[in-house]
């Protein structure tokens, strides 16, 4: 997402002035990739989880994301309970794949979940009534549904209201950090990272980013 | 070019074929090799079975491929059945002597054997619906029946070229004795040459509809909860390669080894027909 390049940019080239290239991969395999060596970090929306923590290290934080529920307007889904016995979409190897599973257990399996290699997938299955809800982050939900009249976010009170923090309107599967991954024998180059960030936090680069993002 | 030089040659080379004329020594070197080949490969595999593969993993993603496979099951057996009739038909509008049925049929083979099945795949999955206003097509969980609509009209293509073969090494000479008979085209083509063609298309077919088995690997990309969609669903959450590479090998073999054994049958029994008239 756009959002993760000009952070990069903010980071790398701003702040560290190094160069960077951006490499296109596929999600599920991408931290076999880092530590094959094809690349030497990871800046694609990761959440830090402790999953992944095992194989990469993490930088501190660069971005709060929720895990949200697109639905179609007029599709009869109004809450969290309409959820129960329905199609939801997910992208392959992602942190909203397994915000889908938990609501599964949840459900005591009543749910059924459709995985698709690519986001697009998820939301195409959304438009031609094959999920009637799609399961991911809010930014990328967001921009589909702002791009999209007749599909919404699901309303109603979740993880971000339990954990007392400034909640958005919708509903919130999970809240999860997004990090920076590194190999883990790549300690001083993720000490350095993590100053830049400090940096443009303390600057007023980072909500400029953001601004331009996620606001307005 | 000295004299001694070339005789040296011309004496090495009478000991090298030598030993390559002894039938003997040959078959000795061949049963050498193989059996080293497979010694190696079976030293790989232990060691990556008893050094790479989890064995508590490898239970509890167990059910999940079970699953897997017998929804991939039931994919082929419905697909693999409506394909080869299918083909039947294509093959039979290859041959017609009619030019709309014969350039139809080609048509049709030229753009489904033309296309990669990905794209086919994509086509039905995701083209089809959108004729449809948003959110308004009728089959929700469409991810099945156009698996089975993509495996069964790209390998009815290919099974129709197989008969169109099978059909075509017919000596022209079987339809010409049961048309001296009095026998129709017709007749002749259901009674005397397509017993013979479907002999010889055998080997083709079968070989086909052990690709059509492997190509259910393809239905990940439209949802479908096969096989290699369970491996990358627990490679990407468990970060573990080789566990699950083990279940997706040893559940596609589950099928295409029993596949090739009765298309090995079916030939065999073909033959022994064709011995004994």
């Amino acid at each position: 997402m756009g959002f993760d390049v000009d952070i990069a940019k903010a980071v790398f080239d701003e702040e560290l002035g190094m160069d960077h290239e951006f490499k296109e991969t596929s999600f599920d395999g991408i931290i076999g990739s880092l530590n094959n060596g094809n690349f030497r970090v990871i800046m694609s929306a990761m959440t830090i989880n402790d999953t992944r923590a095992q194989k990469v290290d993490f930088s501190d934080p660069y971005f709060t994301a929720y895990q949200t529920v697109i639905v179609l307007k007029d599709g009869g889904i109004s809450s969290k309970e309409d959820l129960k016995g329905v199609n939801v979409g997910v992208q392959k190897g992602t942190t909203g794949e397994g915000a889908a599973g938990k609501l599964k257990d949840e459900f005591g399996g009543d749910l059924t979940i459709k995985h698709y290699d690519q986001i697009t997938g998820a939301f195409n299955a959304l438009l031609t009534n094959q999920v009637q809800a799609v399961i991911n982050d809010n930014t990328v939900n967001a921009k589909f549904a702002n791009e999209k009249d007749n599909v919404v976010f699901l309303q109603g009170e979740g993880a971000a209201a339990d954990a007392g923090q400034n909640a958005p309107p919708y509903l919130t599967l999970t809240v999860e950090n997004y990090g920076i991954a590194f190999r883990q024998d790549d300690d001083d180059f993720r000490t350095k990272v993590n100053g830049a960030l400090a940096n443009i936090k303390d600057n007023g680069r980072y909500d400029e980013i953001y601004g331009s993002y996620f606001e307005g | 070019m000295s004299d001694a030089y070339g005789d040296h040659e011309t004496h090495e080379e009478t000991a090298g074929s030598g030993i390559v004329d002894n039938d003997n020594v040959l078959r000795r070197v061949g049963e050498v090799l193989s059996s080293s080949f497979a010694l190696l490969v079976l030293a790989m595999l232990a060691w990556i079975v008893t050094t790479q593969v989890n064995p508590e993993l490898l239970q509890t993603i167990f059910p999940r491929f079970v699953e897997a496979y017998l929804l991939v099951i039931q994919i082929v057996v419905v697909s693999s059945i409506l394909s080869v009739f299918l083909g039947v038909f294509v093959g039979l509008g290859r041959i017609s002597n009619s030019p709309i049925t014969n350039r139809i049929a080609s048509g049709y083979v030229e753009f489904f054997r033309g296309t990669p099945l990905l794209f086919q795949l994509f086509l039905i999955y995701l083209g089809i619906p959108r004729l449809w206003a948003t959110g308004t097509f009728p089959l929700t969980n469409w991810e099945v029946p156009a698996a089975i609509i993509g495996l069964t009209l790209n390998h009815g293509a290919y099974v129709g070229e197989a008969v169109r073969g099978g059909i075509g090494a017919v000596p022209d000479g079987q339809m010409e004795a049961a048309r001296s008979l009095g026998m129709s085209r017709v007749m002749g083509m259901r009674k005397v040459v397509l017993p013979q063609a479907w002999r010889n298309a055998l080997a083709a077919i079968g070989n086909d509809q052990i690709i059509l088995v492997k190509d259910t690997s393809l239905l990940t990309v439209i949802a479908v909860p096969e096989i290699m969609s369970v491996f990358r669903n627990v490679n990407s959450t468990t970060l573990d390669a080789w566990t699950p590479l083990l279940w997706v090998a040893l559940f596609y073999l589950a099928i295409t080894v029993p596949m090739s054994k009765l298309v090995q049958y079916l030939e065999s029994r073909a033959d022994w027909g064709g011995e004994r008239h």
